[in-house]
């Protein structure tokens, strides 16, 4: 019952919300601010109740209600270790969304619904466990992100938040096909538990779903080169919109693959798998490529989130424990850190009304606690170690190099180079907007962090800190889940080999002797990865 | 000599309590002293209720009057749906007609007929009474759509419609002649549309004289290539006609579809070959493709309405086609039932806002160009908040968003699609279903994100307006959010055919 509270929760705030006079602005403020926070913490009960030993039950607070019997919908859901992460993640930064949206002057009223009404469809995506469920939760988070796009964005939202529904919507459509071809060959059910058991289709036909749930994903990642609704929709989108797109949206693809694509579809995915890794490396490369040249604040870091979630991408598709828990752990990261920075580039956009980083220089000794801020936050983007940025890119990449899927670690290079590009064009931008002289007058009477925006940064800052310093916590719920599909993959491809002996193993960590050889592989870049070996 | 029992009376119920409410508006009208009117509606509401309660009463009488009808599960749905259609668009027709100063009497008289016709339909097994249910319908329909009889564009739509209707009514007498030809049971004691068919299979003028039934049953709900009149119908006729046409010429047309089919497929051997699956596969294609495409650059919402009710035709066209297995007989038609309902309800909302802002003009029979346009919704979530909403939720449900019913609509049709192996043609419906999520959302994005023009009139205020758009919403949420209560009775009934 608790997780139902905490999805729903936002849902009746919102309707609370809808009863309330829209002439008074400041009323909203606070409501949609208590209900966030009264749902994060009701959220903080899932996090204290979870039981993270691999002798748990794998999906734990579940609820199980008939919802359309008639139809075989059931009313499913539940936590597994990464759902839980991510639920704590949209919990966690939609009070922070909220507080920083108090400027928005227009409109209040409906904003706020609409954040309200967006995060109990992105919890609901998590801890869905119904097909159906999941699906309806997944389209619910479309129309209040295309109203905050589209209503409350800037010059070009028109063109961005059609893109941006268009694209989704139409990616996502087939994934439905894909629901119900599956629910009519695994006995009729479109349960979640009961299609990964006893779904039962031809090689071809896995082939199909497999791809027709991968595009859904791919495109909401998003992967290079489904990308393009991003940037549009990231620049265009008001702040808060930003945050919640980067923060928690593009996690969802991310997390559909990790709960679905790839435990629904073993074999599929197992074939597929060194296309989406090429495409995952391609996007972190091509994203940090396109950092270097753009002239919008928020365009670029719109395109170093194609590239950090191309490392995601990676780390899931290594198929080993490491590669899989960093991806996890890079998932978190991205939504702390990207967030932050989003709402670091909404704040400079108040004070000056221009993305323009031209238009910047300087500033640092106008707003030196801003300054202080985004370069915390570019560090931890960059993957400094004692950031969490670290943690993930390290797992991610040393998982990644022991893996054994073909040509994996060509792959760990050639993202490694992202690594550096990334520092490169965050450093630059930090460099070009609050470094150097002052050459705008207009910059020269910019207030510095008001106590609102304090209370907005700190927490993220904290968090940055904490899960450098101290992942632990944050990484051992993650576990369960990991192994789980670590052991499925590997069972997949134990009985791919049996059909066919000349298949060597692809999944899960080489053994130490044969990592220990490649350690002196071509590239400086790679620096890091002989440590891998004592990591393990 | 025959005679009529108990049960036949309790059939016809919901017919002659519709019937009964049209002579009675009539006979009021002409005696009618005054131009207070307020009553035809609520009386025509009051009808609609009674007649759907009556169905409901009747309930799983099986065959009556000797097997020529069935008041069956599948009959009384879809009685509910066309009278909850009816009650809705009197109540939309009343505060369009009143702001017109063009209420009169015969506008509900004329609805009830054809009201009546549709249930008569539903209930149908035999090819001559559904053939005289499909003619009441038509003739107060044509009557409906040239009701504002001043104007150019309601006589063309009506001029059209007759014609187009009375070629499609040829056709559906011409094929019934060629069934009643192969099977040589026309007119005898017992002879049921189901028997006739079952008894006939193999012969080459059973074949196509089913083909010509269903290219006048594909004019009726505007499949392609037979949609030609929808647009200028659609777009000339009143806007409470329209909704009113859109949903329960539809729902009516399509329950004497799923009879035919499910008579052409009954589970015996040999009684049609694939000849007709195909047909109907490839209607289903077309009418999704061409309704979607065409729907895409209309500027006028009525018109964009009307293509899109001939892709919505395609989709319920799929239902109809796994209704040919017997096995997925009640999944298919549960879904095809619950998809009328909730079309009936999206669609006349979605008319209803369409009406309330659409451009009056200075005078009877003035017809100013562009009354439809997009434009006329331009900013109305400031101007009109309220239906600005109502008419959000009704594009969102058109375009099968969740959670509105029009998400569980299309999951039931296309989940019963795929389980009849035409997963093909569901990925063509799913894909174009996403090309309609461009049109009704920019409608959306005008209504919300657009300013308003200069002067606009506010349209209509009118509480019977309100209450049906409350209605609509209502319905629209509660069947996306909790849709068992519905689905299980579209189950039931769908189980409970003859």
């Amino acid at each position: 019952m608790l997780l139902a509270t905490v999805i729903f929760l936002p849902l009746a705030g919102a309707l609370v919300a809808a009863l309330l006079p829209a002439g008074e602005p400041a009323q909203h403020r606070g409501w949609a601010l208590f209900v966030s926070a009264a749902t994060f913490a009701a959220s903080l009960g899932l996090w204290a109740g979870f039981d993270a030993s691999m002798a748990a039950p794998e999906f734990q607070f579940e609820l199980n209600l008939p919802w359309i019997p008639s139809a075989g919908i059931g009313f499913h859901i539940g936590l597994d270790g990464v759902a839980l992460l991510l639920v704590m993640l949209t919990t966690a930064l939609t009070p922070v969304v909220i507080l920083s949206a108090f400027t928005v002057g227009e409109r209040v009223k409906e904003f706020m619904i609409s954040l309200l009404v967006l995060e109990t469809a992105m919890i609901g995506t998590f801890a869905a466990l119904d097909l159906v469920l999941f699906y309806v939760f997944w389209e619910a988070i479309l129309v209040p992100m295309y109203l905050l796009i589209g209503v409350w964005g800037s010059v070009n939202r028109l063109y961005a938040t059609v893109k941006f529904f268009l694209y989704t919507f139409a990616a996502s459509v087939l994934m439905l096909v894909a629901i119900l071809y599956v629910f009519a060959h695994d006995g009729g059910s479109f349960d979640y538990l009961a299609a990964r058991q006893s779904l039962q289709v031809t090689p071809g036909a896995q082939t199909a779903l497999f791809l027709a749930f991968a595009l859904a994903f791919a495109v909401k990642v998003p992967m290079f080169p489904l990308h393009t609704w991003l940037p549009d929709a990231h620049t265009e989108a008001p702040t808060a919109g930003s945050v919640i797109l980067a923060g928690v949206l593009l996690k969802m693809g991310t997390f559909g693959f990790f709960r679905y694509a790839l435990p629904l579809f073993p074999d599929a995915a197992l074939a597929w798998r060194p296309a989406i890794a090429a495409l995952a490396v391609v996007g972190i490369v091509y994203g940090a490529l396109m950092c270097l040249v753009q002239q919008d604040m928020k365009r670029l870091v719109a395109y170093s989130s194609v590239s950090h979630l191309g490392f995601v991408m990676l780390g899931l598709m290594a198929l080993t424990a490491e590669g899989l828990t960093g991806g996890v752990y890079q998932m978190l990261n991205h939504g702390v850190s990207t967030g932050a920075l989003f709402l670091l580039v909404g704040m400079l956009y108040e004070r000056r009304h221009t993305r323009l980083i031209s238009e910047y220089g300087g500033v640092a000794k106008q707003v030196p606690w801003i300054a202080t801020a985004f370069v915390v936050v570019t560090l931890s983007s960059i993957g400094l170690p004692g950031t969490n940025g670290f943690v993930g890119e390290f797992l991610i990449l040393s998982g990644t190099w022991l893996g054994r899927m073909p040509g994996t670690q060509l792959a760990a290079a050639v993202a490694a180079t992202g690594v550096i590009l990334g520092a490169v064009y965050m450093l630059w931008l930090v460099e070009r907007v609050f470094y150097g002289k002052i050459g705008n007058e207009e910059n020269r009477r910019l207030p510095d962090l008001s106590l609102r925006e304090a209370f907005v940064i700190v927490p993220m800052i904290a968090l940055i800190v904490v899960m450098g310093l101290v992942p632990q916590p944050f990484l051992a719920p993650a576990r369960p889940a990991v192994e789980r599909l670590v052991t499925r993959m590997q069972e997949a491809d134990r009985r791919l080999r049996a059909r066919d002996p000349a298949r060597p193993p692809s999944v899960g960590t080489q053994p130490p002797a044969v990592a220990g050889l490649p350690a002196a592989a071509p590239g400086g870049a790679l620096a890091a990865l002989p440590a891998a070996g004592e990591g393990r | 000599m025959p005679t009529v029992s108990a049960n036949d009376l309790l059939a016809l119920a919901p017919v002659a309590l519709l019937a009964l409410g049209g002579i009675a508006l009539l006979l009021t009208e002409v005696f009618l002293t005054t131009g207070r009117r307020g009553y035809q509606a609520g009386l025509t509401v009051a009808f609609a209720v009674a007649a759907g309660a009556a169905a409901l009463a009747a309930g799983n009488l099986g065959p009556v009057f000797r097997g020529q009808a069935t008041a069956d599960g599948f009959a009384a749905f879809v009685t509910v749906t066309v009278c909850g259609g009816l009650a809705l668009a009197a109540m939309v027709g009343a505060s369009w007609l009143g702001a017109r100063d063009a209420e009169r009497g015969e506008f509900y008289a004329l609805a009830l007929f054809a009201t009546a016709g549709m249930s008569l339909l539903a209930m149908a097994t035999d090819l001559l009474v559904a053939f005289i249910a499909i003619e009441v319908m038509s003739l107060s329909i044509y009557a409906l759509a040239a009701f504002m009889r001043r104007g150019r564009k309601p006589a063309e739509a009506a001029f059209k419609y007759f014609i187009l209707g009375a070629f499609s009514s040829a056709l559906l007498l011409y094929g019934t002649s060629l069934v009643y030809g192969a099977t040589g049971t026309g007119g005898r004691p017992g002879s049921t549309l189901l028997a006739d068919v079952a008894r006939g299979a193999g012969s080459p003028l059973l074949v196509a004289g089913l083909a010509l039934i269903l290219a006048g049953l594909a004019f009726k709900v505007g499949a392609v290539p037979f949609h030609v009149w929808t647009p200028d119908v659609y777009e000339g006729a009143p806007t409470p006609v329209t909704a009113f046409m859109a949903a329960g010429v539809k729902a009516a047309a399509f329950a004497l579809l799923a009879r035919v089919m499910m008579a052409t497929y009954a589970g015996t051997a040999g009684s049609a070959d694939g000849f007709f699956l195909q047909l109907i596969g490839t209607l289903a294609l077309l009418t999704m493709l061409v309704g979607n495409l065409f729907a895409v650059p209309q500027r006028s919402v009525k018109r964009m309405l009307a293509y899109s009710s001939i892709a919505h035709a395609g989709y319920l066209l799929l239902a109809v086609l796994a209704a040919g297995q017997p096995a997925l007989r009640a999944d298919a038609l549960s879904g095809l039932l619950f998809y009328l309902a909730s079309y009936t309800v999206a669609a006349i909302g979605a008319f209803a806002v369409l009406g309330a802002v659409e451009d009056r003009g200075t005078g009877p029979g003035a017809e100013p160009p562009g009354a439809c346009d997009v434009d006329r919704l331009a900013g109305l979530s400031r101007r009109r908040p309220l239906l600005a909403f109502a008419m959000a939720v009704f594009m969102l449900s058109l375009a099968g968003v969740p959670p509105t019913a029009g998400f569980v609509a299309k999951l039931l049709v296309f989940k019963s699609a795929i389980a009849a192996g035409s997963w093909a043609l569901a990925v063509a419906g799913i894909l174009t279903s996403a090309l309609g999520a461009y049109y009704y959302l920019r409608v959306v994005v005008f209504m919300y994100m657009r300013p308003a023009a200069e002067g606009e009139p506010e349209g209509i205020f009118s509480p019977l307006l309100s209450v049906a758009l409350l209605i609509a919403v209502v319905a629209v949420v509660v069947l996306g959010i909790g849709p068992e209560p519905l689905s299980g009775f579209a189950r039931a009934a769908a189980a409970m055919v003859r």
